[in-house]
């Protein structure tokens, strides 16, 4: 058997693997607080929280905790903190989702859409997804790289204000198109009984 | 009829009479207004079959003859043409109001198509006496990737899909991931000379069919979802605006991340 045979055979499982994969209903996949507009917290990133993790991860308190001899204290602290730090960091992920997908929804509502800008998003998300992933197992094994998570706060932060006035100007075009239309159909009649 | 054997029959009935209800749901329901080249579809592959009933019932010709050979891929090539164009018309009506994302997806897929042409060409010089198999095969092959590339950007920007134009894509695909594993399976138990061979071929790609057309006759019981008018965002400015600045922000945002890749370990 040829391995160009043994290729289609792989690629033809693979198409029906994918194919089941795509057809599955996106509603089921999506949990409750992944829905963008039921998002109550929408101007309220978990980035504002930043001071309180960096001040809950700081050296300085397990170092103060360390000289007073007491290093039961000190591990449970410093594990508790980190856990807080890694809850934080997954918040942090979930807001760039929310404002990924947004960013998503805006260019299928676009009578343009550019190619290099979506595969670039493409790309980067994935990378995002894969650096998350590596900088949460860092966390988990007790490095805190403090500097960097707090710039990587400022970038989601001031991403979010972008797209929230990109949602808001979304907004009022819809508003606007909603309003053409009415007022199209109302002069066609269509509206009155 | 022709040494067929009559489980093979039964299966071939079975599928022609399934073909005959989505034809019979599609005029039933005024679909075929919205989706000719689907019904120009279905009403081929039945005219196919009735072609090459005719042809073994009648003319007799021997078996594996070139009169057999042509009207057989000859009818095939036809109906592989028309399957093409009605999966675009479905695609079309799922993508229409979403100009953008269309006009990127046809650009993807001419690249996909293009890759996988290639590929379909190294198979088939390799391959010169199965031609026809492999050409059928490749032709699958692309219209697959095709077809789950254009899902894949469905489900990607979330675009609603009507349930009946989903399983109507489905169809096709599943029908043309089948047809590529059963081509490679039957070049494998061929090159062994296995006797069941041709008959194995026949019940499983007859009974991938059928259970399309069942699949599709359940899709097309309702008629299709009326089109409403969906509103773009007024002007193109709205996307160019964001976007640059979106990736601009993610760009940053993964240096930083790379960044901390590379931070050395500090203990506490």
């Amino acid at each position: 058997m040829s391995s160009v045979l043994l290729v289609m055979g792989f690629v033809g499982v693979l198409l029906l693997v994918v194919l089941v994969w795509v057809l599955r209903d996106p509603r089921k996949l999506n949990k409750p607080d992944d829905d963008l507009a039921s998002n109550e917290e929408w101007g309220q990133r978990h980035v504002a929280y930043f001071p309180q993790v960096r001040q809950a991860i700081d050296r300085k308190d397990f170092e103060f905790l360390a000289l007073r001899g007491l290093p039961k204290l000190t591990k449970r602290v410093r594990k508790e903190r980190r856990r807080i730090a890694l809850a934080y960091l997954a918040c942090i992920r979930a807001d760039f989702l929310k404002l990924w997908r947004l960013a998503r929804v805006i260019a299928a509502m676009s009578p343009q859409v550019g190619a290099a800008e979506e595969f670039a998003r493409l790309r980067m998300g994935l990378a995002f997804s894969l650096r998350y992933e590596i900088i949460r197992i860092k966390f988990f094994f007790g490095i805190a790289p403090l500097p960097e998570l707090g710039s990587l706060s400022e970038v989601v932060s001031r991403l979010s204000i972008r797209l929230e006035t990109a949602m808001k100007n979304l907004g009022e075009s819809a508003a606007l198109a909603s309003k053409l239309t009415s007022t199209l159909h109302d002069g066609r009649g269509l509206d009155t009984p | 009829m022709n040494g067929m054997p009559l489980y093979v029959q039964g299966l071939w009935a079975c599928s022609v009479l399934a073909q005959l209800a989505v034809l019979a749901l599609l005029v039933l329901k005024g679909n075929f207004r919205k989706l000719p080249f689907f019904a120009t579809y279905v009403c081929l592959n039945i005219c196919q079959a009735a072609l090459i009933y005719v042809m073994i019932a009648y003319w007799h010709p021997a078996k594996g003859s070139s009169t057999e050979q042509i009207v057989s891929w000859v009818s095939e090539a036809a109906t592989l043409v028309v399957q093409a164009l009605a999966t675009t018309e479905v695609l079309r009506l799922v993508l229409k109001p979403y100009r953008g994302v269309w006009g990127l997806t046809w650009r993807v897929l001419l690249g996909i198509s293009t890759v996988v042409v290639f590929f379909v060409f190294l198979d088939a010089v390799q391959n010169v006496d199965w031609a026809i198999v492999v050409a059928e095969r490749g032709y699958h092959l692309i219209f697959a990737t095709a077809v789950i590339a254009c899902l894949l950007f469905i489900r990607y920007y979330a675009v609603v899909v009507a349930r009946a134009y989903k399983w109507l894509l489905a169809g096709f695909c599943f029908y043309s991931c089948t047809i590529i594993l059963i081509n490679t399976v039957v070049q494998v138990i061929w090159y062994r000379n296995n006797p069941y061979t041709e008959h194995l071929w026949q019940v499983v790609t007859l009974l991938s069919f059928t259970v399309v057309q069942v699949v599709w006759a359940a899709a097309l019981w309702k008629a299709l979802p009326v089109d409403l008018p969906r509103h773009n965002i007024d002007s193109d400015s709205l996307y160019l605006s964001v976007s640059p600045i979106i990736n601009q922000q993610l760009r940053r945002l993964n240096e930083k991340l790379m960044r901390l890749w590379k931070l050395e370990a500090r203990p506490h």
